[in-house]
């Protein structure tokens, strides 16, 4: 029975299930999640290309959250469909939940854990080799000098320290595509910039990010394409600055503030 | 089932234990402090039993109580796990619930079964006599681990009831106190007899207390609670899952 289950694990990594469509990571069709007579999110139609960052930009309670749930399958949709990595989330979670790595908004630690801990659980979550664990595990500490400071348990750490490790958790099974919900937010400037570093990085390694940020300069330094998203709808979507031509505007800051500002005076 | 993801869980919850103070008082201290107060108290007190005194009487009773505190132990660890999103992490993870019950369910019933083995060494160091032989002490720990799965279970509801962990500490004691009074070292009287009855540390003690007192281990009567132990605790555990699964929030 070992025997069958150590072949099985050889036969089931990320590799061997990660099977984009056409070079599109992620595809959402008309998507829709209503909480009883609130729309979250409402008929939300977008595409992912492999590689890329993709910056979800909103105001507070614009349904960024509710978005990415649905992704990652924590949130059933109301109607509609979503595609992460050619695979339907309805259907076929159990084989997406192998090549994506997932860094919430709020980070969910095991205080009494060290870092190091932490992210070599996860790593057994993914039923990753031993020797893989460790060897990802220093490369991961390493890349935001944090290896020291992974000795101590997670208790100690300071709200900015707590955001790293949460970060590095979604990265332990080298995921093909990386879902970022508001990963800087506590961050002082100089870790946020780090960080920025960091997950700039990651399109390096052509893993495709999905990006949640209230920072808009983040979403621009960062994003290859930037979806703004308001009441759930997406109301523009492009490259920062494709959408800063389109705008008339100087940064993204501006694009965001003139479209999201006119739907409030609109009263959309 | 992956027994990597199963084995780390299972580490990493005994390293909660472990790590934290609050945690190890409830699980190492709590019994002993339990056994040895109930020894000192009552270890020359004459009980209804002629030949025993009222702590002999009273010790397969705290083998029961020993374990129906994980039902408050399991209930906080859930709670506290899903305020902190760490049901969610999980759950993004290729972990089964499965996979994640079942750790749960080793790691609790591993605890439980040291529990109540704190409080027979320190019953026997403290003078308690069990008749018959080693076989015997085998079956009431068999019949601990069945309660300590049972406990697990009702947990889980606690924990699918609750909405906080300092809740789930006050709703646990729904399931606790009736066993508490009904089911452990409180003598049961004829009147208490049809509410002990639907209750599963009632069986457990009653099989214990034969067990300790030399009834042969073929008798009907130790087979009976144990078929009617196991039947209620499989039925919990599978409940418990469920409702968590479905309610839980996770």
């Amino acid at each position: 029975m070992l025997a069958k289950m150590k072949k099985n694990r050889a036969k089931d990594g990320p590799e061997d299930v990660y099977d984009p469509e056409h070079g599109k990571a992620i595809i959402i069709k008309n998507l829709v999640k209503k909480f009883e007579d609130v729309t979250a999110v409402n008929d939300l139609s977008f595409e992912v290309k492999e590689g890329q960052i993709f910056g979800l930009l909103g105001p507070n309670g614009a349904g960024k959250t509710t978005t990415i749930n649905m992704m990652i399958g924590l949130l059933k949709p109301t109607s509609g469909d979503v595609y992460v990595g050619g695979y339907n989330v309805k259907k076929s979670l159990k084989s997406i939940k192998k090549f994506i790595g997932v860094c919430p908004q709020h980070a969910a630690i095991f205080k009494f854990l060290t870092g190091r801990e932490n992210i070599e659980l996860f790593g057994n979550l993914h039923a990753m080799d031993k020797k893989e664990i460790k060897q990802k595990v220093d490369e991961l500490l390493e890349a935001v000098t944090f290896t020291e400071a992974s000795k101590r348990k997670a208790k100690g750490y300071s709200g900015g320290m707590l955001r790293q490790i949460n970060l590095l958790m979604a990265l332990v099974n080298n995921p093909y595509i990386v879902f970022l919900d508001e990963p800087t937010v506590g961050m002082d400037p100089r870790a946020r910039r780090k960080t920025w570093e960091f997950i700039g990085s990651l399109k390096e390694q052509n893993k495709t990010v999905i990006l949640t940020t209230h920072y808009i300069e983040e979403a621009e330094a960062l994003s290859d394409t930037v979806a703004i998203i308001d009441y759930g709808e997406l109301i523009a979507m492009g490259s920062p600055k494709e959408l800063m031509e389109r705008y008339e505007a100087k940064n993204l800051e501006k694009v965001f503030m003139k479209i999201t500002g006119r739907r409030i005076m609109e009263g959309v | 089932m992956n027994i990597q993801r199963i084995s780390a869980l299972v580490k990493m919850e005994l390293k909660k234990i472990i790590r934290e103070p609050a945690y190890l008082f409830m699980m190492i201290l709590f019994p002993l402090v339990l056994t040895l107060s109930f020894g000192l108290g009552f270890a020359t007190m004459p009980s209804a039993v002629p030949e025993k005194t009222q702590f002999e009487f009273m010790v397969p009773g705290l083998f029961s109580y020993a374990c129906i505190f994980i039902i408050m132990s399991v209930a906080q660890a859930f709670s506290d796990d899903r305020e902190q999103g760490l049901l969610k992490r999980i759950n993004v993870t290729p972990t089964t619930s499965g996979e994640f019950m079942g750790s749960n369910l080793i790691t609790y019933t591993l605890l439980s079964v040291l529990q109540v083995a704190i409080v027979a060494i320190s019953a026997f160091l403290m003078g308690f006599q069990a008749l018959g032989e080693a076989p015997g002490l085998i079956l009431a720990f068999l019949f601990v681990m069945i309660l300590s799965l049972c406990s697990v279970g009702l947990g889980l509801i606690t924990a699918t009831i609750a909405k906080s962990a300092e809740a789930a500490t006050g709703i646990s004691f729904i399931f606790i106190l009736p066993q508490m009074f009904f089911g452990t070292f409180i003598p049961i009287t004829e009147t208490t007899r049809p509410i002990a009855m639907f209750l599963p540390s009632y069986y457990v003690t009653d099989a214990i207390t034969m067990i300790f007192n030399g009834v042969p281990l073929t008798e009907i009567n130790i087979w009976f609670d144990f078929t009617v132990v196991l039947i209620i605790s499989v039925v919990i555990v599978v409940v418990g899952i469920g409702l968590f699964k479905r309610y839980g929030k996770v």
